[in-house]
């Protein structure tokens, strides 16, 4: 019969090697090459912004022409689609890398106030989509007058 | 050809234990496409918000350096509420060989990508060779 001696250690010690052990590998994860972390994003990822006036509405939509872009409010929702188009002919191109990609995207969101549809405006320049949106009056801040009684 | 969904694909930022970053701001590493035709190479690099006159190209020796510079002036009055990517400046250089005739490379800028052609060297340049009848 084989007896094992009975450690007298404070069971805290194997917390604190776990602990260590966790450490070295956040340290490890964190060390590779960095992919900025935004999980489940759709395409394309968005920056939505405000000032008293606007809604803005940006996404990054590199190499897309102007008339594959398709841009629609309704009532609070604001729905982009489009297409990126594989640029050369295939047939003649040999391809050496290849990181960008084509295809086709569609995405809604919902708008953070309720905006005036009517003046929605949208621009593309140099592969950034801005979305201005104006707010719908109610939505704007209201001085309330005080009245002394 | 098929159509297919894009894909989201997080931006690779330039971290400093690769490198040492100076100056302001963040800095990415904008995917790049390069392709071969008989008489060219391109490459192509998204760059989205980088306008014509924020882009420099140098070439020393071997190396081709693409340095794109985003400018945020358009956030000064907003206020940002939700966020899904970063704003910065791209880097990328890319090694050349002798197969690039140097002096006849040319660059474009459209709709956030940025295109270079670089032609062959005439010693690359596919020949045919004919078949003479004796």
């Amino acid at each position: 019969m084989n007896l094992i001696k009975w450690e007298k250690s404070d069971p805290l010690d194997s917390l604190t090697h776990i602990q260590r052990e966790m450490s070295d590998l956040f340290d490890f994860l964190s060390s590779a090459p960095q992919m900025e972390g935004y999980v489940n994003v759709e395409y394309p990822p968005i920056i939505v912004s405000m000032n008293e006036e606007n809604v803005f509405v940006r996404a990054e939509l590199p190499g897309i022409k102007v008339s594959d872009l398709d841009v629609q409010v309704v009532n609070d929702i604001l729905t982009m689609k489009g297409e990126r188009k594989f640029t050369p002919d295939p047939a003649k191109a040999t391809y050496l890398r290849r990181e960008r990609d084509y295809g086709t995207f569609a995405r809604s969101i919902v708008l953070p106030e309720k905006v005036d549809a009517e003046k929605v405006t949208a621009s593309y320049k140099n592969g950034v989509l801005t979305v201005k949106l104006p707010k719908a009056p109610e939505s704007k801040p209201r001085q309330v007058v005080i009245k002394k009684s | 050809m098929e159509k297919k969904e894009l894909p989201a694909v997080g931006k690779k930022k330039i971290s400093s234990d690769k490198c040492v970053v100076t100056g302001k701001g963040n800095w990415y590493f904008p995917l790049s496409d390069i392709y071969e035709t008989p008489d060219n190479f391109t490459i192509l690099i998204d760059m989205p918000g980088a306008g014509i006159e924020n882009i420099n190209i140098d070439l020393q020796d071997n190396e081709l350096v693409v340095n794109g510079e985003v400018s945020q002036e358009a956030y000064t009055d907003e206020k940002v509420v939700y966020n899904e990517y970063n704003i910065g400046h791209y880097h990328r250089h890319f090694v050349i060989s002798d197969a690039v005739n140097r002096d006849k490379i040319e660059a474009k800028m459209s709709d956030g990508v940025l295109s270079l052609v670089l032609p062959k060297a005439e010693h690359v340049k596919p020949r045919k060779i004919e078949v003479k009848a004796e």
